[in-house]
């Protein structure tokens, strides 16, 4: 059935891209990838930043101080998410049969949801009036799977050239990670 | 005198071998995603410095950044070396491309700038006029170069003329 979804996904995809046009002009491509590697340095500068504040780096700052970094790394997300959907919607059978690209949207599935848990369960320690210096235990494993989960992402990110599907011959597996056309 | 003797010997030794042929992927792949890793640390904190010398939270005084440091120093030692076994790897591809010695040039003035920057913040009061004047313009021309040096160095792989000697 996920399968099917893929197969289905890329033609959609192939059928209506609205920028795969664009995105094949000489040097739209390039220009992209240069946006989202600056992206990433945003991302992993402020959201790195504060991880490292979290375990402990930088103890006498008020954490609430160094989460004022925080909308640049999310500004440099959504630089990436744009420039990423970009690359998907022009070869979208180059990353929806890809294994590195699967693992990548786990990656960034963890990332996402502990960020989630970090705001739905230590808000009140970290910025509340009550705050102390050094974050509870349970943030500092939220931040180090953070550091982790995006260290994954990257890796992932630059391996996809590496695992471009071939043609299936008799594949299985949950998710198709060859191209069957 | 052409370099191209080099090239073919250095394109020859074990080591660009490994790089270029070896099937693991800890060879070619993993030296490019420890590249990427060690290009958001060192570019990463270092934008983040310059953004805080431009305003973005006030609250974290500028001293304290330096705690972060021994990072961005790690992503750049971890850059240095990595890149060096690129270049072993593919030393005609780089070495042939003016686009290669711009992206070195941006990288060395922003490490330049860097150790100024952190020279005017441990020499004191950066909130002088003076002084925060100075980081200010350090702290513009900082990310420009590592913007520049960023997209140069993702630009190597469309402006190359030559691939091996």
């Amino acid at each position: 059935m996920l399968h099917a979804g893929q197969i289905w996904l890329v033609a959609a995809i192939e059928q209506h891209s609205p920028v795969a046009t664009l995105m094949r002009t000489h040097w739209a491509w390039p220009i992209a990838e240069s946006l989202h590697f600056l992206g990433l340095c945003l991302l992993v500068g402020a959201i790195g930043s504060f991880d490292l504040r979290l375990l402990g780096v930088a103890r006498r700052v008020p954490i609430a101080a160094v989460h004022r970094l925080i909308p640049w790394g999310i500004l440099g997300f959504a630089i990436n998410a744009s420039t990423g959907l970009l690359f998907l919607l022009t070869e979208p059978d180059q990353y929806i049969y890809n294994p590195s690209f699967h693992f990548k949207l786990l990656a960034l599935g963890i990332a996402g949801a502990n960020a989630g848990l970090f705001y739905l369960s230590s808000f009140r320690q970290v910025f509340g009036p009550a705050a102390e210096l050094d974050a509870p235990r349970r943030a500092k494993v939220i931040a180090l799977v953070s550091l982790c989960a995006w260290m994954t992402v990257i890796v992932c990110g630059r391996m996809l050239t590496f695992y471009r599907p071939g043609p299936c011959v008799g594949q299985s597996g949950v998710l198709l990670t060859c191209d069957p056309k | 005198m052409s370099i191209d003797p080099f090239l073919v010997w250095l394109e020859s030794t074990a080591l660009s071998e490994w790089v270029v042929g070896s099937p693991s992927m800890l060879a070619f792949p993993g030296i490019l995603a420890l590249h990427a890793i060690g290009m958001g640390l060192a570019a990463g904190l270092a934008a983040v410095l310059d953004l805080r010398i431009l305003g973005v939270a006030r609250g974290v005084p500028l001293v304290e950044f330096r705690r972060f440091q021994p990072v961005l120093w790690g992503g750049f030692w971890l850059n240095a070396v990595s890149g060096v076994l690129l270049l072993v790897g593919y030393p005609t591809k780089a070495l042939t491309n003016p686009v290669f010695y711009l992206k070195l040039l941006l990288i060395a003035v922003a490490m330049v700038l860097f150790v100024r920057i952190d020279r005017l913040i441990r020499s004191g009061d950066a909130t002088a006029p003076a002084t925060a004047r100075s980081l200010r313009r350090l702290a513009i021309t900082s990310l420009v170069c590592w913007s520049g040096a960023i997209t140069a160095g993702r630009l190597l792989a469309y402006t190359y003329h030559r691939l091996r000697a």
